[in-house]
């Protein structure tokens, strides 16, 4: 028979997700918390890998991506870009991590991508709310604080974001394998 | 799709790609207009004090950005912008939120053709509340636990396992509900079983005894002279740590590794167990030429038997060509919902280890012995 679980799984997780992004998303968001991409990033990273350890079946990971991104339209920020492309980036490359690597390697790898590509997406983000003047205005205005280009900035928050990603994803890889033994894994 | 649904969207699509001001500001007169006339109650939801404040900050942010950069007059421009942006996005979010559920969902999902997605995301809905209620209480708990607010976030990953375990927890409980209702949509069961014997699910946590319980259970319908076919599973153990599983026939005690631990997600199925074919075989021969009256023993079946692999053929196949006289399956507490739908079977007794009142060994026995051969 076919089993249930990979779906219901999905559903579950992906509704845990969908409804932190709605709650502490939105206050991280309003409340201006720096870094606040990074940390949603990583709760999303933690609830991604827990499910693709708890079933790992190709694809399980986008259909909870696509849950929480259906939940995630129901709130104020529905029609707001960032969080949703930002769902669906996740999504992506934790789907992408596991399917060209196993075990932390691939969360890790998940991890790299999804915060990884977090400040590329704001700035597009920042592009398409605000025009390409305010975008680059913001970077050229962070640039010149630091007395370096644009370019260089963008490639720092790259780098940090990255970074946080590779260590959250093993610490992701880690957690749900706690999590995997508490629900009693075994044949 | 609603008239003024569509019209909104387009707008906000429209101004989400558009840097002329203009453009912009007609878009915000036109979605606070459409939403005032269409859904009022969607346009006060937009001027929510905190909504307001998010959005002014955001284009007094940008201004002050642009000001720094081209000078103020610019700053001004782009600043109004994002805020006129900003309301036609709100509005629109508003309207989608009070005009869509997940009713018409699951009708659009259904005329698409994807009615599973449509039920994973009602799920999700249905999920929310209980999530939310959930979390609170986890989060009390391990408040209280930690001795504070501060120490108990600095335990997150404490806190975070739990969430997580409870939310896998539901999952199962969902899609054994599921099962149980012959939510065919979600899964649906290739060859559906139906099992007329009486079958015994002995099922408790882990290292509760079921093995142990099944080979008494072996043993005690020997002395009755009932014959007994199928297999046991016991754990291989050192120092207390579980190794892996042997698998036993328990008509001829002939016994071969079955399956041993390896590195997570590195097994077969993508488990942190290693298969070996030997084992199946054995469970094959197991589960052949079975004399007819006899009790098959099946310990056990688990997430992979009930994908389909593993054990299953052999079972199915067992079930369908023998005149068994009763069924003893060992499973875990979660899956029992599972098996009972795959299994179809009408005189199920399930034995919970942790929940039995006397000898269970006595009450398994007594259920299947002495029964009839009702399958043919």
């Amino acid at each position: 028979m076919k089993d249930l679980r990979p779906w219901t799984h999905a559903a579950l997780y992906g509704a845990l997700w969908g409804a932190l992004e709605a709650t502490a998303g939105t206050a991280l968001h309003l409340g201006r918390v720096p870094f606040r991409g990074e940390i949603m990033g990583l709760i999303g990273l933690v609830c991604l890998v827990c499910l693709r350890r708890l079933q790992p079946r190709v694809g399980v990971v986008l259909v909870a991506g696509v849950t929480a991104i259906f939940l995630k339209i129901f709130t104020h920020g529905g029609l707001y870009p960032g969080p949703l492309v930002g769902i669906a980036i996740q999504t992506l490359a934790v789907e992408f991590g596991f399917i060209v690597a196993r075990g932390p390697v691939a969360a890790a790898l998940g991890g790299i991508i999804a915060l990884g590509t977090n400040p590329v997406q704001r700035v597009i983000t920042a592009w398409i709310v605000s025009g390409t003047e305010a975008a680059t205005a913001v970077l050229r205005a962070v640039g010149e604080l630091g007395g370096v280009e644009a370019r260089w900035v963008l490639a720092g928050f790259v780098g940090l974001a990255a970074s946080i990603g590779a260590l959250g994803g093993v610490w992701a890889w880690r957690l749900s394998g706690r999590v995997v033994r508490r629900l009693g894994g075994g044949p | 799709m609603n008239p003024a649904l569509a019209l909104i969207l387009a707008v906000a699509i429209g101004a989400s790609f558009s840097s002329r001001v203009e453009v912009v500001a007609a878009s915000a007169v036109v979605a606070c207009g459409v939403a005032w006339i269409a859904d009022r109650g969607a346009f006060r939801r937009v001027l929510r004090a905190g909504l307001v404040l998010g959005a002014v900050f955001a284009a007094a942010a940008a201004t002050a950005a642009v000001a720094w950069a081209s000078g103020l007059d610019r700053g001004l421009v782009i600043g109004g912008t994002v805020l006129l942006r900003l309301v036609v996005l709100g509005t629109a979010a508003a309207v989608v939120a009070r005009s869509v559920d997940a009713e018409k969902i699951l009708s659009v999902t259904s005329r698409l053709g994807m009615e599973r997605l449509g039920l994973v995301f009602s799920l999700a809905v249905n999920a929310l509340p209980h999530l939310s209620e959930t979390t609170s209480t986890v989060w009390a708990a391990h408040r209280v636990r930690s001795g504070g607010r501060w120490a108990a976030l600095r335990r997150f990953p404490a806190l975070a396992e739990v969430l997580l375990a409870h939310t896998g927890r539901v999952a199962d409980q969902a899609a054994a509900a599921a099962a149980l209702r012959g939510h065919r949509a979600l899964g649906r069961i290739a060859t559906p079983l139906v099992t007329r014997v009486r079958t015994v699910v002995v099922t408790g946590p882990t290292g509760s005894g079921k093995t142990p319980l099944v080979a008494s259970v072996v043993e005690e319908l020997g002395k009755r002279g009932v014959p007994v076919a199928g297999f046991l599973q016991p754990a291989i153990l050192e120092d207390g740590k579980k190794l892996g599983f042997r698998i036993q026939n328990v008509t001829t005690d002939e016994v071969v590794e079955l399956a041993r631990r390896v590195a997570p997600g590195d097994g077969k199925f993508g488990m942190s167990f290693a298969f070996f074919d030997e084992g199946f075989d054995l469970g094959r021969r197991a589960l052949r030429d079975i004399a007819p009256g006899s009790v098959l023993v099946i310990d056990e079946l688990g997430p992979v038997e009930l994908r389909g692999g593993g054990h299953w053929p052999a079972v199915e196949r067992a079930l369908k060509s023998f005149d068994i006289c009763g069924l003893v399956v060992v499973v875990r507490r979660t899956l029992v919902p599972v098996l009972v739908e795959a299994l179809d079977a009408a005189d199920v007794v399930v034995v919970d280890l942790e929940e039995v009142d006397g000898d269970a060994v006595t009450k398994v026995v007594e259920a299947v012995s002495g029964c009839q051969v009702k399958q043919s």
